[in-house]
């Protein structure tokens, strides 16, 4: 009983933890900048971002994003922007409505697919409650008990 | 005759053996001739010994500056330190396909002389399928696809010098090495699977006699992947550590279907279950090496490794397509041979476990594969072009590693067959108040976001099992054995290796989980431009920019940034430089690291005054946790060592009747 | 049946990936479709690098108009130069208008470079780079092709040959002249 109460704590507590943790807060212009720059693709670099560049045509991009965010656009606005100049590339993660955001589908459909493999092959035990072991059934425990430690170390 | 002949010479032999290996092994597996296969060692073990010659030769052409061999010309200088040169054996793609021929060819004498000598069909078998491996592998590097030993006409003065990323830190001394053992040692494995598919075996034979070629591979690969983030880390300078670059993915992959397989042979070992599912996972994880050879040689993705267009593309794209076809048609021939006799288990068993972890990891590499493939097919097929990076991959993987870390916990908890509500009582109170604690520990710590609060109380949660589980070790020996605490610990390591070895290994894959999700979710940057004598504030840190000077050095030329960082208890010197090869372009930026346990302090030159040096560009970072990235590889080798050696021999144990009577209930 | 679907499925999923990486061979790295191809040309006013004034691409319409966009640290901007001045020197005072803009530099930096390479033609400053971004210029050198009816006709990336330029250049011309 006592091990319940403190499971049931745990977990209030935890849930607690998480909720605390992704409560929706305001957003501030710092972080739609870096919110923005994190998507885009760095033209001159090897896959970097934007943030993470330190080339000057990525602090030229910072420096616009900067602008446009102070001139009040939306985030969807300043991507228009950068998507019109040079097409899907410059985003790192494929937006969902396209024809690349079918890569999305792939982790799901590859969940969903191993998910139903598995559960098929597993079925539900009733535990029996186990009887007094005879001589033979220790002998051969004992035996068992022998090989398994000898195949774990 | 000169290095480079005697190499090209010890290669073209070695080929020959290894053609004549081939088929000694062959004949000696067929008809069971002893002869044919002593012939087989005795060209295993020349064969090795010319090809590490080979490989020798190189190194001392590098160290010589023999500029007549192509190889050399490009890869070398005559101002390049001997460390750089010697090391630039794996520096381009002909040297690394040296390398990895070299320890290709060093598995197969393994193979040849310990291997067979256990159980001699099968390992025959085996030694012929790495003999005709090694054979395609010798033909590359004697062919114009990647003989690294080709003459050039006319020897140039001075060579081109090694690519300024390579010769700028030295853990390119470590990092190739260590990554293609762990790449090349997963052929072990699938020999032996693909010689028990050919001979028809119905059995687990192949699986115990790889099982430590396995996990030494698994090893390797992990260690040789965290190195390569260090490296990242270390030497490009963008302040990071991994980035999903193509080449990366390409590692990663056979490192994730190696883990499921580490784990899902534990279930054949158990309950003989689950064979075709194990044979195909040992060929996904080879398929994956050559793969990731493919993508990384080929050049059909740009990525930091790029190495040029070569023929070698279409060949190596040719031998994967022939190890699929092989492999996929001996798994379908023989699968009804391996059918599992009934349905695996409860739910909630060990077993079930390890099946959730699986699917988990194979929609991870999936994800992978396809995340890095898409935009070449895209491309191919349309034109148009898209990119597939960081933010795609963090959004599918981090949920999918997290699933794991929970499965982690639980799966080691759970008994095979299945567990009672009685048992999981008793096995989940303490992690789950631990996961608990966990979660308040990253808000304490000002660890805000989600994913990370989520990491900390999964990471407890883990850590809180294995100690129950170390308790619960120590006290049965205590009370079978009377050691004290301190010898059933050591006890439990040496004799139960593997399953505490494996615990180890757990509690080093949770320090890696905090440090990403610390670093991930706490990094803070700035970036200014300053005199000599002005300072940056960030995170509590102050920096101030002291001086900018140029340094000259025989193969490069570098601007320093001498900057002191204070605040927060620390007191550091550090210096960001740009570093000028002279076979390069553009410059290379070196960072100012300043390692710490809670902190690191990464400094960046970006920009500064070209004519009178008045001014710098200075982008500062405070990345939280990042070393405790080294430390959870670090133990993660630390447990599979302790897991892959062997245990001492011992005496038998007696244990009186009412005692077994009592414990099997 | 189950096993029957994953034999076929895994058999399906090789030969795909087999085929996609023989594909993977195809990409050729110069030829980028996508971006502002085929759509109008961002407009721009820059400040010439000599300071005499400015040139605006709206009064340019009705003209062939190729932009260079250059820099003095960019190595292969140096070796397609000589292709640029001979293209200049055939089209001069014709309806073909050459602009070189200069990327992240100071302008003085910019002229001398103009000055040495001998590049009689407007070179342009894009001091805070918007003009290239809007261009979806990866980086110099990259050159882009605007026809008479201000619709970029086609871009070039990486140093160009006196071949590409001219037939780029005659296609548009004989566009404007229908």
């Amino acid at each position: 009983m006592n091990g319940r109460i403190a499971i049931a704590i745990a977990l209030v507590a935890l849930a607690g933890a998480l909720v605390f943790a992704a409560r929706p807060h305001d957003i501030t212009a710092d972080e739609r900048i870096d919110q923005i720059t994190t998507e885009l693709r760095c033209p001159v670099c090897q896959g970097l971002s934007v943030k993470d560049s330190t080339s000057e045509t990525a602090r030229q991009i910072r420096d616009l994003v900067a602008q446009r965010v102070r001139e009040g656009r939306s985030n969807a606005e300043i991507q228009a922007e950068f998507r019109a100049a040079y097409g899907d590339w410059i985003f790192l993660s494929p937006p969902v409505a396209s024809w690349s955001g079918l890569i999305w589908l792939v982790p799901i459909f590859a969940l969903v697919a191993g998910l139903v493999l598995v559960t098929g092959r597993l079925r539900t035990i009733d535990a029996p409650r186990p009887a007094e072991p005879s001589a033979t059934q220790v002998a051969a425990l004992r035996e068992r008990v022998a090989r398994e430690e000898a195949a774990e170390g | 005759m000169s290095a480079g002949d005697l190499g090209a010479a010890a290669l073209r032999a070695a080929l020959f053996l290894s053609l004549w290996g081939t088929g000694a092994s062959i004949y000696a597996a067929w008809q069971r001739d002893a002869r044919a296969l002593a012939s087989a060692r005795i060209a295993a073990a020349i064969g090795f010994g010319l090809v590490v010659i080979a490989a020798l030769s190189m190194m001392f052409a590098l160290a010589t500056h023999d500029f007549s061999i192509l190889y050399v010309a490009e890869n070398n200088a005559r101002e390049t330190p001997l460390f750089y040169s010697v090391i630039s054996l794996w520096a381009a793609l002909e040297g690394s396909i040296l390398l990895w021929t070299a320890i290709l060819a060093g598995a197969t004498a393994f193979i040849a002389f310990r291997g067979t000598r256990a159980i001699p069909r099968l390992a025959t078998t085996a030694l012929a399928v790495m003999f005709a491996m090694l054979t395609f592998f010798l033909l590359l590097i004697t062919t114009p696809a990647a003989d690294p030993f080709a003459r050039l006409a006319l020897a140039p003065e001075n060579g081109n010098g090694p690519n300024a990323l390579l010769q700028n830190h030295p853990l390119m001394a470590l990092h190739p090495p260590l990554l293609y053992l762990g790449y090349v040692l997963t052929s072990v494995p699938f020999a032996y699977a693909i010689a028990s598919l050919i001979l028809g075996e119905g059995g687990d034979r192949w699986l115990v006699a790889t099982r430590r070629f396995a996990l030494i591979s698994w090893a390797l690969l992990g260690v040789g992947i965290v190195a390569g983030a260090w490296w990242s880390y270390a030497v490009l300078g963008w302040g990071g550590y991994w980035a999903w670059d193509p080449v990366e993915n390409a590692a990663i992959m056979p490192w994730l279907t190696s883990t499921a397989y580490l784990h899902s042979v534990m279930v054949e070992e158990k309950r003989s279950l689950l064979r075709t599912w194990n044979l195909a996972l040992v060929v996904a994880t080879f398929a994956l090496t050559i793969l990731g050879t493919f993508l990384t040689r080929s050049g059909v993705v740009n990525s930091v490794h790029s190495f040029s267009l070569s023929a070698i593309g279409p060949l190596l794209l040719g031998y994967l397509v022939a190890i699929l076809v092989l492999s996929v048609g001996l798994l379908l021939w023989r699968s009804a041979r391996l059918r599992d006799a009934g349905p695996i288990g409860a739910p909630l068993s060990r077993e079930a476990i390890f099946l959730f972890q699986n699917v988990l990891f194979m929609a991870a590499t999936l994800t992978v594969l396809l995340g890095t493939l898409y935009p070449l097919v895209a491309e191919a097929i349309s034109g148009a072009q898209l990119s597939i990076g960081g933010p795609y991959f963090d959004r599918v993987e981090i949920p999918l590693a997290l699933a794991l870390l929970f499965l982690m916990g639980v799966g080691p908890q759970l008994p095979w067959h299945g567990a009672s509500r009685a048992t999981l009582e008793r096995q989940f109170t303490a992690p789950i108040v631990a996961a608990a604690i966990g979660a308040i520990a990253a808000l304490v710590t000002g660890t805000t976001a989600l994913a990370a609060v989520l990491t900390y109380a999964l990471g407890a949660f883990v850590i809180a099992t294995v100690v129950q589980e170390f308790a619960r070790g120590v006290r049965a020996r205590r009370t079978l054995h009377g050691e004290d605490a301190l010898a059933a610990f050591s006890n439990l390591l040496r004799r139960s290796g593997r399953r505490y070895g494996g615990y180890v290994v757990h509690v080093g894959i949770v320090l890696v989980a905090l440090a990403i999700a610390t670093s991930q979710a706490r990094t803070v940057d700035a970036e200014q431009t300053l005199a000599p004598g002005e300072t940056l504030a960030v995170a509590g840190y102050t920096v101030r920019l002291d001086a900018i000077r140029p340094v000259s050095e025989p193969q490069r030329d570098s601007i320093v940034a001498d900057l002191s960082v204070t605040g927060n208890g620390a007191s550091d010197h550090l210096r960001p430089a740009l570093v000028l090869y002279p076979n390069s372009a553009a410059a290379i930026g070196s960072p100012g690291i300043g390692a710490g346990l809670r902190d690191d302090l990464y400094t960046i030159l970006a920009a500064y005054d070209q004519r009178t040096f008045s001014w710098a560009t200075i982008r500062m970072r405070v990345i939280p946790g990042v070393s405790w990235l080294w430390l959870g590889g670090a133990v993660v080798g630390i447990g599979a060592l302790i897991a892959a050696l062997p245990a001492p021999r011992r005496r038998a144990v007696r244990m009186p009747v009412a005692e077994v009577a009592v414990s099997a209930k | 049946m189950l096993a029957r679907v994953v034999r076929i499925a895994v058999v399906v999923a090789l030969l795909a990936l087999t085929v996609t990486l023989a594909l993977a061979f195809r990409r050729d790295p110069h030829d980028i479709k996508t971006g502002t191809v085929l759509k109008p040309a961002p407009t721009f006013t820059l400040q010439r690098l000599d300071g005499s004034g400015e040139v605006s691409l709206a009064d340019l319409s009705g003209k062939v108009v190729v932009v260079n966009f250059f820099a003095s640290w960019c190595l292969p901007c140096t070796q397609e130069n000589p292709a640029l001045v001979r293209v200049y020197e055939r089209y001069r005072g014709s309806d073909v208008v050459l602009l070189g803009v200069n990327l992240q530099e100071s302008r003085e930096n910019g002229l001398a470079y103009v000055q040495r390479m001998g590049m009689g033609w407007a070179t342009l400053a894009d001091d805070d780079g918007r003009v290239a971004l809007s261009y979806g210029v990866f980086g110099p050198p990259e050159t882009f092709f605007i026809g008479p009816d201000g619709v970029i006709a086609g871009r070039h990336i990486g140093p160009i040959d006196e071949a590409t330029l001219v037939t780029a250049i005659e296609t548009l011309r004989a566009r404007a002249v229908r």
